[in-house]
C-alpha cells in the first residue's frame, strides 16, 4: 500500500473507531475491510492500540477536596 | 426583601446543580487535572478553581445541557491562564514548531505497519504514562478529551476552542506521536519484529 493511501485509511478508521464518520463513508470503509486483508489488519492494529492505551491510563480525588470545595462553595455567593 | 428571595432562589438552584450535575463530574476533571499538570497539588489547585469558576458562573450555564464539556472547557481555561504563565510546562513544544516536523515525518507511514500486538506485550502503565506525558500539552489533551473521556470532535472542538477539522489532524498526530514512542521503547527493551 502506498503511503499516501495509508495514510488516509488510518485516518478513515481512527474516525471510524470514534464514531465520527458519516453513514455513508462507514459502510464504504466497512465493505473496502471485508474486502481487503491488509485494511482489516489496519483496523484491528488501530483497535487494539486504541484498547491499550485506555487500559494503561483514573485518578480519584481525596475526600479533603470534595469537601473543602463544597466549603468553599458555600461561601461564594452566586 | 425581593433582592434577598432572588438571592434565595438563585442559591437554591445552584446548590441542586451543582450536587446533581456538576460533582458527578469530579473523577473526570481530577484525571484530567492531573495528566495535565502530573503534580496531585496543581491538580487539586485547578479542579477547586473550576468549580469555584463554575458555581460563580452559574447563570452562564442552562441546567440539564451538557455540564461535563461545560466543566472541561473552565478547567481548560484555567489551565492555560495560570500554569503555562508560571512555565510549569518545561518540556512544553511550541505547537507549530511540532507541526512542521510532523509535517516532514508524516510523507514515510511505513514505519507504523509493524504496530504488531507483541510489541505492547510485558509494556508497564509507567511506560505508557511517560509516554504521554513526554507529548507536548495540545496533543496530550485531545488524546485525553477523545480516549479517556469519550468527547466527540465536536465537544473537543468547543473545550479546546479550535476548529473541528484541527481536532481530526492534531488526534491523528498526536496518536501517531505516541506509536513512535512506544515503538521506540519497546525496541530498546529488545522487541523485533518476528517477521523479519
Amino acid at each position: 500500500m502506498r503511503d499516501q493511501n495509508y495514510q488516509e485509511l488510518v485516518k478513515k478508521v481512527t474516525m471510524y473507531l470514534d464514531n465520527e464518520l458519516s453513514e455513508r463513508d462507514e459502510r464504504e470503509l466497512l465493505d473496502e475491510i471485508q474486502s481487503n486483508p491488509a485494511y482489516f489488519k489496519v483496523l484491528s492494529q488501530e483497535k487494539h492500540f486504541r484498547e491499550f492505551i485506555k487500559s494503561k491510563i483514573r485518578r480519584k480525588p481525596s475526600p479533603a477536596l470534595i469537601q473543602s470545595i463544597k466549603d468553599k462553595i458555600r461561601v461564594t455567593p452566586v | 426583601m425581593v433582592q434577598m428571595a432572588k438571592n434565595k432562589d438563585m442559591n437554591g438552584k445552584g446548590d441542586r446543580v451543582f450536587e446533581e450535575e456538576f460533582l458527578p463530574q469530579i473523577d473526570a476533571l481530577y484525571t484530567f487535572a492531573y495528566h495535565l499538570t502530573y503534580n496531585e497539588e496543581d491538580a487539586n489547585d485547578l479542579v477547586q478553581e473550576t468549580y469555584l469558576k463554575a458555581y460563580r458562573f452559574l447563570d452562564r450555564y442552562e441546567a440539564g445541557t451538557n455540564a461535563k464539556a461545560w466543566l472541561f472547557r473552565i478547567l481548560k481555561n484555567a489551565f492555560i491562564n495560570e500554569y503555562r504563565k508560571k512555565s510549569k510546562q518545561p518540556n512544553r513544544v511550541d505547537i507549530d514548531e511540532v507541526t512542521n516536523i510532523r509535517d516532514e515525518e508524516d510523507t514515510n507511514y511505513s514505519s507504523y505497519l509493524d504496530l504488531r500486538e507483541e510489541m505492547f506485550q510485558g509494556m508497564m502503565g509507567d511506560e505508557v504514562t511517560n509516554a504521554i506525558n513526554s507529548l507536548p500539552v495540545d496533543f496530550r489533551a485531545v488524546i485525553l478529551l477523545c480516549d479517556i473521556e469519550g468527547f466527540t470532535y465536536e465537544e473537543i472542538a468547543k473545550i479546546v476552542d479550535i476548529p473541528i477539522g484541527t481536532v481530526r489532524s492534531r488526534l491523528h498526530r498526536a496518536r501517531n506521536m505516541l506509536k513512535d514512542k512506544l515503538k521506540s521503547y519497546a525496541e530498546s527493551k529488545g522487541y523485533k519484529d518476528k517477521r523479519k
